[in-house]
């Protein structure tokens, strides 16, 4: 019952000895176990006469389950194009069987590597071997560097062609060799090629050094997370530290960037929350660049005008306070509370993802088209008023055309223009936008007034020169018209280019947001989120070591030795609870009445061979 | 995460869970679809071109005169004359003759204009004291480091107004005539009053405080500024209240205009007077010019204009052809829209996962 809840159980019973029957047995366990032939199967004999008409006593059931979401999550970020790399250090089976269980592992992958030499040639020869296995190279080069140098080159096309899929596994020994400076490299490439890596018996020097391995070598952003203490290191030196808060106490947490408790939120955090802010990023800084250089290339303009003495287009304290008072606030609204698809969108589309992996959003090519923006709105801004107001007077003849009204128009135009613009770039309205753009123009028109007014003049008279300059201006319509004007002139061109290229070539982002409204005005659905199907076989969650005669290593005193894991020994029947405990209890010749948990198709037994030339 | 709260228990330190901290707020998503821009698009057009043909007609309704007299007949020879600092105090007049085809109906406004002539060079605009105009006492014998080196005579008297702007006063002066026939003459009189805003004429610019004493003594210890020929209390013989710094001339003047080529106001045609009640009527006139400010040294121009005026201002045809051009590309770019939108977009075409 316990195991069929997927519990690791264990079964006590007793049995009384008397210590004439010890003495004999023990003797006789002496001697088999030093006899050359068939030392097991004897062993195995003498164990069964001993181990007979025992009492049960009960069964206890122990769970050590791996958080639940996990592989939904790992699924999740495979599928946003993020590569997941496991690094523990526990045994090379419990590894693999975690791997199986997150569906990190699949029985349908082709070709699963391990590496687990003990020198450096020998790793150097697994390694190599691995990676012509995937690039179909037949060769097999003696000399190690030229070949290197080769495949390296062709690999970065290959990488992205590959497939088919290959997992790797390396054992901490084994990686000590490979992290060396000669076979880092070769490391590396073949780590890019697997879908999955997993490392186990890894140290806590070793994981940071896997880390610091890719952050060299390879253009991407890395991301480590853990819960203990050993991870530490490791959370330290990628470019992300995440910590999972647990049962392992604080230290993981301590030290990262961002820690919550549960592996699954972590799925949250990517896809949600790290792409909405580099979205905001993005806009935010095309936004500011766009901003300062329509404002300031007005004065190269004026240069033109006014002998090229530097004299200011603007008021003083509008150069002050325009980025710091006037739009200001808009775009840190924006910058806080913009999305462009919502969270649920976000987590159903993973590869939405992606523009964050290939740095669409802001490059070269997108700085320099917000700079240009800026610049035409900036010729713009200047040449129209300068057009209207060369020749201007008021409606009642007197001078319109001085200094200080083609400044005050100008920099109302200009918070017009820009506000609009933000407006315009803004995708998700919440009252705080709406307070913060709506209210920025207010206290721009209301500051104007209050800064040029009489009052303020009588008290700091050298200061405010301008003076009566918004009442006389803002109160004649020709200025108001030169402002219509310029914004209709300065908004319009990316609009055009805006909606075209939603219409025309829409990006995964325009999509879900078309979707997205159109499901909103539709009224909320079901969403049914689709199950990952898992391809693995049904191995249980947890993180156990499942080889075969285990007691039989403890009491052998094999385990106290380094761990003689190779390649080559075959391990049948491994990562099975339910067979296990069958074996012990066939051996015990008692009826087992516990179903077994999912039992399995014999021909998914795996045979974990590392050879190059296996094929599935 | 760890801020300290009242509750107590497990979830004591569980953020708060709040529509504002959890990116929850509701919100309007817009999104550019061909059936809000579109139409949008061809109402700006419609828009655009309304205001510009409304424009245009009104624009067209104004009338306007403008003369070039630097060289422009016998002012030749007062331009020539100026070109000579040694003959500064000299007068020297001349005459300037045009006419009217078409009677300029309503008021009529007299412009003097310059052409080259940088009045928004930094240093210059910052070359002036706006206490000193305002009549504080303290500055009227003080006035301030920016006015260098117009702030003092040679002998440490200070200058009322000081500074670069006041120094360059336009000083040259206008009368109108009107010549029905060839032996009459009737002078056209002009306002010249009630040509500055009043903020400036109220607010900005203000005499020194005079008490009991004439305009005169309140400068007492001052010196008109170097190119003058006149002194600041006596800028106006006709008009006693438009003496001192609230001289309409000089507010006008302290100005500055935005641009080498501007125009300031001068005069407003009286209608009180019989033969203009209607405004100019149509006929020859004459200018004659007391030719004082010298524009050689800059290559500059002076021109006088005259102009009726609409409630769009005077002769500016930029902003309605402005306005029709903007109107004709907005739908222009709105028929390419239609047209992309159509052939690819339509029905979301593109849209599909």
């Amino acid at each position: 019952a316990f195991a069929g809840e997927g519990l690791r159980t264990l079964a006590l019973a007793y049995k009384d000895l008397s210590e004439e029957y010890y003495h004999i047995w023990k003797k006789k366990l002496h001697y088999v176990s030093t006899v050359i032939e068939n030392r097991e199967e004897h062993l195995a004999v003498l164990y069964e006469e001993i181990e007979q008409g025992m009492k049960l006593l009960g069964a206890t059931a122990i769970e050590d389950k791996l958080q639940e979401g996990v592989p939904e999550t790992i699924a999740c970020l495979t599928l946003a194009d993020i590569k997941i790399w496991v690094l523990t250090g526990d045994k090379l089976e419990t590894a693999m069987n975690i791997g199986y269980s997150c569906n990190m592992l699949r029985d349908n992958m082709n070709e699963v590597f391990i590496i687990s030499g003990l020198v450096q040639l020998e790793v150097q020869q697994q390694l190599r071997s691995a990676k012509e296995h995937i690039l179909g190279l037949s060769r097999v080069s003696s000399t190690g560097d030229v070949a290197k140098g080769e495949m390296f080159a062709e690999d970065s096309v290959f990488e992205e062609a590959i497939i088919a899929e290959y997992a790797l596994v390396i054992n901490g020994l084994s990686l000590a060799h490979a992290l060396e400076p000669q076979l880092e490299h070769t490391l590396l490439d073949l780590a890019c090629l697997c879908k999955t890596v997993i490392c186990c018996r890894v140290t806590p020097m070793q994981k940071a050094q896997v880390v610091e391995l890719v952050r060299r070598h390879k253009r991407a952003v890395t991301l480590a997370v853990g819960d203990g203490a050993n991870d530490v290191s490791m959370i330290k030196t990628a470019h992300i530290g995440v910590g999972i808060s647990g049962q392992e106490g604080m230290q993981a947490v301590l030290a990262s960037d961002y820690s919550f408790a549960q592996f699954r939120y972590l799925q949250r955090l990517l896809l949600v929350h790290g792409r909405w802010s580099y979205f905001r990023m993005c806009n935010f800084l095309a936004y500011f660049f766009y901003k300062n250089f329509a404002f300031t290339l007005v004065h190269f303009w004026y240069g033109f005008y006014c002998g090229f003495s530097a004299q200011t287009v603007y008021d003083q304290w509008f150069i002050t306070l325009f980025n710091i008072v006037y739009t200001s606030l808009p775009v840190l609204a924006m910058g806080l509370f913009d999305q462009d698809v919502n969270d649920q969108n976000s987590l159903r589309y993973p590869s939405l993802y992606k523009p964050g992996q290939q740095n669409h959003l802001f490059n070269k090519r997108q700085f320099f088209l917000c700079t240009l923006q800026g610049i035409v709105t900036s010729f713009l801004l200047f040449f129209i008023p300068y057009g209207a107001f060369s020749v201007m007077v008021k409606e009642d003849g007197a001078d319109l055309s001085d200094h200080q009204t083609f400044a005050v128009t100008i920099a109302t135009t200009l918070v017009i223009v820009v506000s609009v613009q933000i407006g315009l770039d803004t995708h998700y309205w919440t009252a705080v936008n709406h307070l913060f753009v709506w209210g920025s123009l207010i206290v721009y028109f209301a500051i104007l007034l209050a800064m040029q007014s009489d009052s303020l003049f009588g008290i700091f008279s050298s200061n405010f020169p301008f003076i009566g300059t918004a009442r006389n201006c803002l109160s004649e319509k020709t200025v108001w018209l030169a402002v219509l004007l310029t914004t209709v002139v300065c908004i319009l061109p990316g609009l055009v280019v805006s909606f075209l290229r939603v219409d025309l070539f829409p990006t995964l982002t325009d999509k879900v947001r078309h979707l997205q409204q159109s499901r909103k005005k539709q009224g909320p659905q079901e969403q049914n989120l689709r199950r990952i199907r898992r391809t693995s076989s049904r191995r249980s969650a947890y993180a156990f070591s499942h080889q075969q005669g285990y007691g039989e290593l403890i009491t052998s005193g094999k385990n106290m030795r380094m761990s003689t894991l190779s390649s080559t020994r075959s391990l049948e029947g491994t990562a099975q609870s339910s067979s296990w405990i069958e074996n012990i209890l066939k051996r015990k010749n008692e009826v087992a009445c516990i179903s077994p948990e999912r039992p399995d198709p014999p021909d998914s037994h795996r045979d974990f061979r590392g050879s190059a030339d296996r094929l599935k | 995460m760890g801020k300290a709260k009242d509750k107590s228990g497990p979830l004591a330190r569980r953020p708060d869970n709040s529509a504002f901290k959890q990116q929850r707020l509701p919100a309007w998503s817009p999104m550019l679809t061909a059936n809000t821009v579109l139409p949008f698009f061809y109402l700006l057009a419609l828009i655009c071109m309304l205001l510009g043909v409304w424009l245009l007609l009104t624009v067209q309704s104004t009338q306007e005169i403008k003369l070039d007299y630097t060289e422009l007949g016998n002012c030749d020879q007062c331009f020539q004359l100026r070109k000579n600092v040694s003959y500064a105090a000299q007068t020297c007049s001349c005459k300037v003759e045009f006419s009217i085809d078409r009677a300029f109906k309503g008021d009529v406004f007299f412009y003097y204009g310059l052409k080259n002539f940088h009045q928004n060079l930094r240093r210059y605009m910052d070359s002036r004291d706006d206490e000193q105009t305002l009549g504080r006492n303290n500055k009227l014998k003080n006035p301030s480091s920016y006015c260098e080196p117009f702030a003092k005579d040679a002998e440490g008297v200070p200058i009322a107004p000081c500074g670069a702007v006041a120094n360059s006063m336009f000083n040259d002066s206008f009368t109108l005539t009107y010549h029905p026939s060839r032996s009459r003459t009737i002078p056209v009189p002009l306002l010249r009053k009630g040509l500055t805003w009043y903020t400036d004429k109220n607010v900005k610019f203000r005499n020194p405080k005079t008490d009991n004493l004439t305009l005169a003594a309140a400068f007492e210890g001052t010196r008109q500024p170097l190119y003058w020929q006149k002194p600041v209390y006596d800028l106006d013989p006709d008009n006693p209240t438009n003496n001192g710094f609230i001289n309409e001339d000089l507010i006008i003047w302290m100005r500055e205009a935005a641009f080498p080529n501007f125009k300031k106001l001068y005069g407003i045609l009286n209608r009180a007077d019989a033969s203009f009640t209607k405004g100019l009527p149509k006929g020859n006139y004459t200018i004659d010019i007391s030719y004082n400010f010298p524009v050689q040294y800059f290559q500059g121009r002076k021109v006088v204009v005259l102009t009726t005026l609409t409630w769009f201002g005077g002769q500016n045809h930029f902003l309605p052809i402005a306005y029709l051009v903007t109107s004709s590309l907005i739908l222009l770019m709105a028929v390419v829209l239609t047209l992309a939108w159509w052939k690819f977009g339509k029905d979301g075409k593109n849209m599909k996962e």
